[in-house]
């Protein structure tokens, strides 16, 4: 209910920096369905539709598809996290201008090094595949490929460290990070935005920083400096799982911040939030082990280490967050609107997705689902029924709240329903497909697992419905994003 | 009849360059055909050529004219090997530690072929299946002793950092021994050494079955190690790459007493709410 909020802007200001949040969002609703089709284009692939395409175009397709979608829910989480802040603190316009400009650059290399120079090695780009394309992709690619990320990590990393500067401007590191709710000791009042922020951003830093370690360590390889491709696999996904991890943060954060505004109710801070939020802090730095469960050469104890980090990590803040919502939901005159229908669904979508996460983080689990389509179709979860559904609430809030366009529900409603249905839909033969062995990332499916082609085939119908939605919702929100352009 | 000796014929003249053109470049063709790639005292780094392609190369056998290492390849996984007949060192040594380990490891025919390819152009037919007989594998059609053209012999070598020095006063070639596992035309597992370990030729072959094989780079071929593997207590101790993982945790470290302690101002102002957009 953000009670404690201040008035930071003077109008001319408030003004740009609304502006910046919905360019910030139209280009999240440009990217969507472009990316979205992208992954239809897998699925059909994968179903036979394409036997004319070389199969280095689903990984090209691949790389794009899943950097792309990252990338995205990120800024659009940045970028909705900033606009949120507004009410307690002050981020600089200029800083998100600049990210926006780098952000545009890095898409814009990713699409040249993929789709115009086939390099296919999946977001991880895990070493030293990139280096070693056995001629399916050129130099040049790879080079393009390393200088997208490095402008991407620049900017998103000068973005991260401007908004824990403007919380810092306004709150002490112990208010920050709601220690006071946890020693039970009096200080100033702490929105959840604010706590879950800082935290996310911190680690965020840390996640940046590794990425920059493997960027250097590529080019020291390029050099001719063998590299542990342990020590670099361990910094990749350290820096991944922190990426995606924090995206999900601030989705939740946004939710906190705006679904008590439909509930009518005050969502605040509290010691059980505080002490679940400040955990993440320390697990996040662990709980990537489970990534490299297949990885012999790292010693037993870490990767248990890692199993119970990954508990550790979806426990607390999962089972608050989601126990917070219902509790919020719960016989309250809430009113049911696009965005806060999908705000809400986005948290349980979180839930979902979390639990098959759990599941996948087990060792004796892992080391059968590693290689099948159980983990796209858990990641799949928590992102698109997740976190991605959250940031589409926040869009749609933000260019309902600027233009002032009333929505119709009867459209708001079938949206909803299409986007259910077809997301659903489409991540069960995820999961029917993982649970029968078919393995990931094969672009055509070999005899031993031919009913991995059936269930893609499957997944394209819903995936059809799910795009049906996301144009609706396209439609319905992109209109009021637009007016509020020019408001 | 009398020749005028400081006069020669106009014909010898021109021809005499010429013909010390052509010794030269006799020479030189020679010498390039005898010498490929660059001496080392370290073997061949298997981490820069595994998953190549070798290139598909005409090969001539004593069975049969001609045909290219596709067609083997295409039948079954191959062990690739090469070596010069006229060896007075390593290669006699080398094939017989060979066929010691691949007797060790099983499989030979049923899962895998090896060729033995001559690196050295006046090798012939008859020359390798002398070789072949003096090992006592010519009557097994799973052991293939082949020659190669010059050009076919350089390019397999460029595929997998063989090189071969043609040394004129011993009249021998200086060369690594190297054997590859070979899968589809491309390079899996290479093992080079004077002997063929048998452990090691397992492994290799059991990568060619298709099974996995755990491996991890050996100590000094890899620079910042995250553990070390002591074998002789089974277990693991840090190593200094992991220093690296520290890096991150730390910059997070800096990057908040940056914002909350160095960087930070007194909170600013509120505006006059009157004018302000915020509810």
């Amino acid at each position: 209910m953000a009670s404690n909020a201040v008035v930071l802007f003077d109008e001319s200001e408030m003004i740009r920096f609304r502006r910046m949040t919905v360019i910030w969002g139209i280009t999240a609703l440009v990217l969507l369905p472009i990316l979205a089709l992208l992954g239809y284009f897998m699925r059909l692939f994968q179903s036979g539709a394409f036997p004319q395409i070389r199969p280095e175009w689903f990984y090209a397709v691949l790389t794009l598809h899943s950097l792309g979608m990252v990338g995205t829910w990120f800024v659009g989480a940045m970028a909705g996290v900033s606009f949120l802040l507004l009410k307690y603190t002050r981020p600089s316009l200029a800083v998100s201008k600049f990210s926006f400009w780098g952000t545009l650059l890095g898409v814009v290399l990713l699409i040249v090094c993929t789709l115009g120079g086939l390099f296919g090695t999946g977001w991880y780009f895990l070493y030293p595949l990139p280096l070693m394309s056995q001629g399916v992709w050129q130099p040049w690619a790879t080079l393009t490929f390393f200088i997208a990320l490095a402008i991407l990590g620049v900017c998103w990393t000068v973005w991260t460290l401007d908004i824990l500067r403007s919380i810092a401007q306004r709150y002490s590191l112990r208010a920050a990070l709601g220690l006071n709710y946890v020693f039970g000791e009096p200080g100033p009042e702490v929105p959840p935005l604010v706590l879950i922020t800082t935290v996310s951003l911190i680690v965020g830093v840390a996640g940046f920083v590794a990425a920059v370690i493997v960027i250097a360590l590529f080019a020291a390889r390029a050099l001719g400096v063998n590299v542990d491709p342990l020590l670099m696999k361990n910094l990749t996904f350290f820096f991944g799982h922190i990426l995606v991890n924090i995206t999900m943060y601030l989705g939740v954060a946004m939710v906190y911040e705006l679904l008590p505004t439909y509930a009518g109710r005050p969502w605040k801070t509290n010691r059980v939030v505080a002490i679940a939020w400040d955990a993440v802090l320390f697990l996040i730095l662990f709980a990537y082990f489970h990534h490299l469960y297949m990885d012999f050469a790292q010693p037993q104890w870490v990767q248990r280490f890692g199993q119970i980090c990954s508990y550790g990590l979806a426990v607390p803040a999962g089972v608050v967050s989601i126990f917070g919502t219902l509790a919020l939901v719960y016989a309250a005159r809430m009113r049911w609107t696009l965005a806060s229908t999908l705000l809400f669904l986005g948290i349980m979508g979180w839930g979902i997705g979390g639990i098959a996460a759990v599941i996948d983080s087990t060792v004796e689990v892992n080391s059968h689902f590693h290689n099948t389509l159980w983990v796209p179709a858990h990641f799949h979860t928590y992102y698109l029924m997740g976190v991605v559904l959250m940031i589409l609430g926040f869009i749609d809030h933000a260019g309902k709240e600027i233009s002032g366009l009333e929505e119709n529900p009867r459209r708001s409603k079938l949206t909803v329903i299409l986007l259910l249905i077809g997301g659903y839909g489409f991540l069960s033969m995820f999961f029917w497909a993982g649970a029968h062995s078919v393995p990931r990332r094969y672009a055509i499916y070999p005899l031993e697992v031919a009913q991995g082609t059936e269930y893609a085939r499957i997944a394209v119908l819903f995936i059809t419905v799910l795009l049906l939605g996301v144009l609706l919702y396209l439609w319905e929100t992109g209109r009021r994003c637009l007016k509020a352009l020019s408001a | 009849m009398r020749r005028d000796s400081s006069v020669k014929p106009p014909r010898s003249r021109t021809m005499r360059p010429g013909l010390v053109v052509f010794v030269l470049a006799l020479a030189a063709l020679a010498q390039a055909q005898q010498s490929f790639g660059v001496p080392s005292n370290q073997p061949p780094n298997e981490d820069f050529y595994v998953y190549k392609q070798i290139p598909d190369v005409a090969i001539e056998t004593g069975a049969s004219t001609a045909m290219r290492l596709s067609k083997i390849w295409s039948e079954k996984p191959l062990l690739l090997t090469m070596v010069f007949t006229r060896c007075a060192g390593v290669c006699s040594a080398f094939l017989r530690s060979l066929r010691a380990a691949v007797s060790d490891a099983q499989g030979l025919g049923q899962d895998y072929r090896i060729v033995v390819l001559s690196f050295d152009p006046r090798d012939t037919t008859d020359d390798m299946e002398m070789v072949a007989e003096s090992l006592g594998v010519k009557l097994d059609p799973n052991w293939i002793f082949a020659i190669s053209s010059a050009a076919g012999i350089r390019q397999v070598a460029a595929a997998s950092g063989f090189w071969f020095q043609w040394d004129p006063s011993a009249q021998q070639y200086d060369h690594p021994s190297l054997v590859e596992a070979i899968d589809r035309g491309r390079v899996v597992r290479m093992l080079a050494g004077t002997n063929v370990p048998r452990a090691s030729l397992r492994e290799v072959i059991q990568e060619l079955r298709g099974r996995f094989v755990p491996s991890y780079a050996l100590a000094g071929k890899v620079a910042f190690r995250c553990f070390e593997y002591d074998p002789n207590r089974d277990a693991y101790r840090l190593d200094w790459g992991l220093l690296f993982m520290l890096l991150p945790a730390t910059s997070a470290v800096l990057a908040v007493v940056w914002a909350f302690f160095l960087h930070r101002e007194s909170p600013p102002k509120p505006y006059d709410s009157s004018s302000a957009l915020i509810r």
